[in-house]
């Protein structure tokens, strides 16, 4: 079997890979944007509350968040599919880490502009719907895409979920015959296809942000 | 030094500590220096001057090359230095040099700050080192400062223990670049007067500076650039009494 | 099969005993990051070809999944002939995979150094090495103390990654209580808030050490 023939062979496994980034994103964006906005907003018990939440999916390692709701959900009555608990444990595992960004994206704006909205007239929801989070957002992007990168990634581990991605295909081929050198190159290879436009991407976004930046750069 | 000797032509020629001929440098499209030509004998102390952005950093950072020339020569000590000058680590230990912003290392101490160069470059003991230090300490009249850190010191303290870690690599060439622009006024005068004392010494010494005082009093030499040339080069009296150019005119009538 | 409360408890004190195992792998693996990253951003930052090579070396490891990158040393070595007990594979893997991390990190921390005090090191005639251990690694380390220290923190929540390749961390020792008892509910419970105790506490332990060295850093 060729590289290529090996590199195809993988690739068969991309739509599991790609069904659980999808999956996993619809996870990890509403869950970022709900509990950074919450943990900037609240104060005292709620605070408490919101941030256990958030260091629950994010501090847990995200294999042990994949076996336990895999292994464990079940004997608790709940059967879920392993796209689902894929996507669930990967997507809020990034969510986790994606709300400390939407938090310090809005904590580091200039409490100016809050003042400066109420000054005329708009209720806070307004503020941060159309003052807020519009700012928040270009500080924003180039961790949530350091994080989607890092959800593309993760999702390697479904494949010891027993769903057939890019990684289990691999583990298949080098079954079938034995030429691990190629085959774990050819998976290396493919991911590397898959996620280095996305660091190229981000880089040119940093670049771009940062430069933007208020006041960031003297020059 | 006997002149009969066949060395004698050899010997006269590294009484020249620094020689420049034909210096070009470009930064990208802009010409920063322009066919520069100069002579720098043993032992002479020449002050370089004129406007901001004539060039006369970018000269003295050629001659240890922290800058790189496109074109031309410089020798230093008789040896020629450029891009190409594999071991320019071993000439630049020859060649002390004291920057505007001082450039102490800030997580060593002022010892230190004078020793690692003496250990790591010279090779010399550890203890040998630090009595270097202590003497050059003593010298700049700061040896009660010997165990603190950059930060707990004056501007004009940290610039004269910069001007004591030069010294003790006993170089044959000091370079100065804007020693004192970067001190509050109170404090230039405590780094003029070493800097005074090293050039009474017989200390080879380039100088980039805007003290005219300095200049008049300790220079053999004004050497005054513009727009990346050399316009004129006098002793200081008659540069400040009677500059030839209308250039220098009007930079001193500027700056005096 | 429903969740059984006193098994679960009294697996805690087998997995418990991996604890020693998991900390262990996150510190060596964190110095061999170390080492390899400042090695990777030090040739980075030579000349052109070397440069260019190493900057696809760290973006290449940055873009395939640490799980891939175990397989692949622990698969493909011993085709090589370089047989390694899969604890060395591990920690070899990690610090591999963070290596390519704390090169950026390292960037940050050598740019952020004036310039005048690598013009400094110059001009005393300084070795290119001596310049690098003694001036700029020392002030290096006070710029990078705190992501350093966020790497740690992801690294340690990266060990469980290990039992993969049945090394006896945490993980590993659950797996191995699983496949003994034939239960897998329980032991991934116990390890998951095992671990997430563990994490979330040597993350403060790190918070705490960092700014112990921030205010010692500013004499």
């Amino acid at each position: 079997m060729s590289f290529l023939a090996i590199l195809a062979g993988i690739f068969e496994g991309f739509g599991v890979t790609a069904t659980i980034t999808f999956y996993g994103m619809l996870y990890a964006v509403p869950f970022a944007l709900v509990f950074g906005i919450l943990q900037h907003f609240t104060a005292g018990p709620a605070r408490v509350v919101v941030t256990s939440i958030i260091e629950f999916w994010r501090s847990s390692p995200v294999i042990i968040l994949l076996f336990v709701f895999y292994y464990s959900l079940p004997s608790f009555g709940i059967t879920l599919s392993g796209i689902t608990v894929g996507a669930m444990a990967l997507g809020l595992n990034i969510g986790g880490y994606g709300s400390q960004s939407v938090r310090a994206a809005l904590q580091a704006l200039d409490p100016g502009q809050v003042e400066a909205g109420r000054a005329l007239g708009l209720r806070r929801l307004q503020i941060l719907a159309l003052i807020e989070l519009p700012q928040a957002f270009k500080a924003m992007t180039p961790t949530f895409i350091n994080q989607f990168i890092q959800l593309i990634k993760g999702t390697a581990l479904v494949s010891l979920i027993t769903l057939t991605d890019m990684t289990f295909r691999a583990k298949e081929i080098s079954q079938l015959q034995y030429n691990p050198v190629g085959t774990y190159t050819a998976l290396l290879v493919a991911y590397f296809l898959v996620c280095y436009p996305a660091t190229i991407f981000g880089r040119w976004v940093e670049k771009r942000v940062s430069i933007e930046g208020r006041g960031q750069r003297d020059l | 030094m006997d002149m009969t000797s066949p060395q004698a032509a050899g010997a006269a020629q590294t009484d020249i500590a620094v020689e420049i001929t034909g210096l070009d440098k470009w930064y990208g499209s802009f010409h920063v220096l322009k066919d520069i030509g100069l002579s720098v004998r043993a032992g002479e102390q020449v002050v370089i001057c004129g406007p901001s952005g004539s060039g006369k950093s970018t000269l003295i950072r050629c001659i240890n090359q922290l800058e790189q020339h496109e074109r031309g020569r410089i020798m230093v000590n008789s040896r020629e230095v450029g891009p190409k000058v594999r071991d320019m680590h071993e000439i630049r230990r020859d060649v002390g040099m004291v920057f505007q912003h001082f450039n102490l290392f800030p997580h060593l101490t002022v010892l230190r700050n004078c020793t690692l160069a003496l250990t790591r470059a010279r090779g010399m003991a550890r203890r040998e080192a630090e009595a270097v230090a202590r003497h050059y300490l003593e010298r700049v009249r700061i040896p009660e400062k010997a165990d603190k850190y950059p930060s707990q010191l004056s501007g004009g303290q940290q610039q004269r223990v910069a001007i004591a870690r030069a010294l003790c690599m006993n170089p044959k060439v000091m370079l100065f670049d804007e020693p004192t622009s970067a001190l509050d006024p109170e404090m230039i005068k405590e780094v003029l007067e070493v800097m005074t004392r090293l050039a009474e010494d017989g200390m080879t010494m380039l100088c980039v500076t805007h003290e005219m005082g300095f200049a008049r009093k300790v220079a053999d030499r004004i050497v005054f650039m513009d727009g990346g040339c050399i316009v004129e080069e006098a002793p200081p009296a008659t540069f400040f009494d009677a500059p030839k150019t209308d250039r220098a005119r009007l930079f001193l009538s500027q700056i005096l | 099969m429903t969740f059984d409360f006193s098994f679960a408890l009294s697996i805690v004190p087998t997995i418990l005993a991996a604890m020693g195992m998991t900390i262990a792998v996150a510190i060596v693996s964190c110095f061999g990051a170390a080492l390899l990253g400042f090695l990777l951003e030090i040739l980075r930052r030579t000349g052109k070809p070397m440069g260019y090579l190493m900057r696809f070396v760290i973006d290449f490891i940055r873009s395939t999944p640490v799980l891939v990158q175990i397989y692949f040393l622990y698969f493909v070595l011993p085709f090589y002939g370089v047989t390694m007990p899969a604890l060395v594979v591990g920690v070899l893997a990690l610090s591999v995979y963070y290596s390519g991390y704390l090169a950026e990190v390292f960037k940050a921390g050598i740019d952020s150094i004036p310039s005048g005090q690598f013009e400094a090191a110059k001009a005393l005639g300084l070795t290119r090495i001596d310049a690098i251990v003694f001036v700029v690694a020392p002030q290096m380390l006070r710029n990078v103390a705190a992501p350093m220290g966020n790497y740690f923190v992801s690294l340690l929540k990266a060990t469980p990654y290990l039992a993969v390749i049945a090394v006896p961390e945490m993980l590993g020792a659950a797996m191995e209580v699983a496949s003994d008892t034939f239960r897998y509910a329980e032991p991934m419970v116990i390890v998951g808030i095992l671990f997430l105790i563990l994490a979330v506490t040597i993350a403060q332990f790190v918070r705490l050490l960092e700014q112990r060295l921030l205010a010692s850093a500013k004499r």
